[in-house]
């Protein structure tokens, strides 16, 4: 499993955002104001960019469509994608853990 | 209402000169409406107004709806499309320009994927280029100049992706 997911990561800051959105399924817009409120701000998925987002994410199996209301896709984790988000958090809390010393700077 | 049509020529890799001069038409007052030909800029005039105008490249029709959905759930107008261009327009709020693309990386990728589909054709080109049928070498020679626009065209495209990644 884990050589599986290799290819996925690093994941960007707008796919790792769009990824941890997901945790429960949610529409495009939606998924802007989750990643928007969740980054407090610091991270605001353009519509091109989530688009793209979309497309690479449901192409590699990560994400998949399971409701369409009004002109809105809802997308949710696929199994592969709760692999990589976990993968790509372990390796962000590793450096986190790392980087400590940083606060002092 | 008082509209006009301007002819302005802009290559794919001026989208962002395209983006600007559409800017400055409507702090002018004249507000893009619709672009029907390649080059033909249709104006309306109204107040001057700072409305920033964004362009992305889709050529994918099936999730049309969804995906023009996204923007316009943000507050972006759909000013139509021209050969796979899409228009998009928002108000500036305080100078500030919205952008579709929140990050250069999704930006790229745009320029990438204009550049796939003309290098698609590209071996096309170029077998059709040397291979002139008898008494019609100057076909052969559009074809060439053709395949060297095509050339300089993706060399421009790859330009604009090289000019976005130094900022990544």
């Amino acid at each position: 499993m884990a050589t599986n997911i290799e290819k996925y990561l690093p994941l960007t800051e707008s796919t790792a955002y769009t990824l941890l959105a997901l945790v429960e399924p949610l529409h495009g817009y939606a998924i802007m104001q989750k990643v928007e409120a969740l980054s407090q701000g610091t991270v605001k998925l353009g519509p091109g960019t989530l688009y793209g987002a979309f497309t690479t994410l449901e192409q590699e199996g990560l994400i998949t469509k399971v409701a369409e209301v009004d002109r809105r896709k809802t997308y949710a984790l696929t199994e592969k994608g709760r692999q990589v988000l976990k993968e790509h958090i372990r390796r962000v809390e590793l450096m986190a853990k790392i980087g400590t010393f940083t606060r002092a700077w | 209402m008082t509209t006009m049509t301007q002819f302005r020529w802009f290559w794919a890799w001026d989208d962002e000169k395209e983006e600007n001069w559409l800017r400055e038409m409507s702090l002018k007052g004249w507000h893009f409406q619709s672009v029907s030909l390649p080059g033909f800029y249709r104006f309306e005039q109204g107040e001057p107004k700072d409305i920033v105008y964004r362009l992305d490249y889709l050529t994918n029709t099936k999730d049309k709806p969804d995906y023009l959905q996204l923007f316009l759930d943000v507050g972006w107008a759909y000013k139509g499309e021209m050969n796979g261009w899409q228009y998009f327009s928002k108000e500036a709020v305080d100078g500030e320009a919205p952008e579709i693309f929140s990050d250069p990386e999704s930006k790229v990728k745009k320029y990438a994927y204009l550049m796939l589909r003309l290098g698609f054709f590209l071996p096309l080109y170029i077998v059709i280029a040397s291979n002139p049928r008898p008494g019609y070498e100057f076909v052969s020679l559009i074809w060439t100049v053709l395949l060297f626009f095509f050339i300089y065209a993706q060399f421009r495209l790859l330009m604009r992706v090289k000019g976005l990644r130094r900022k990544l």
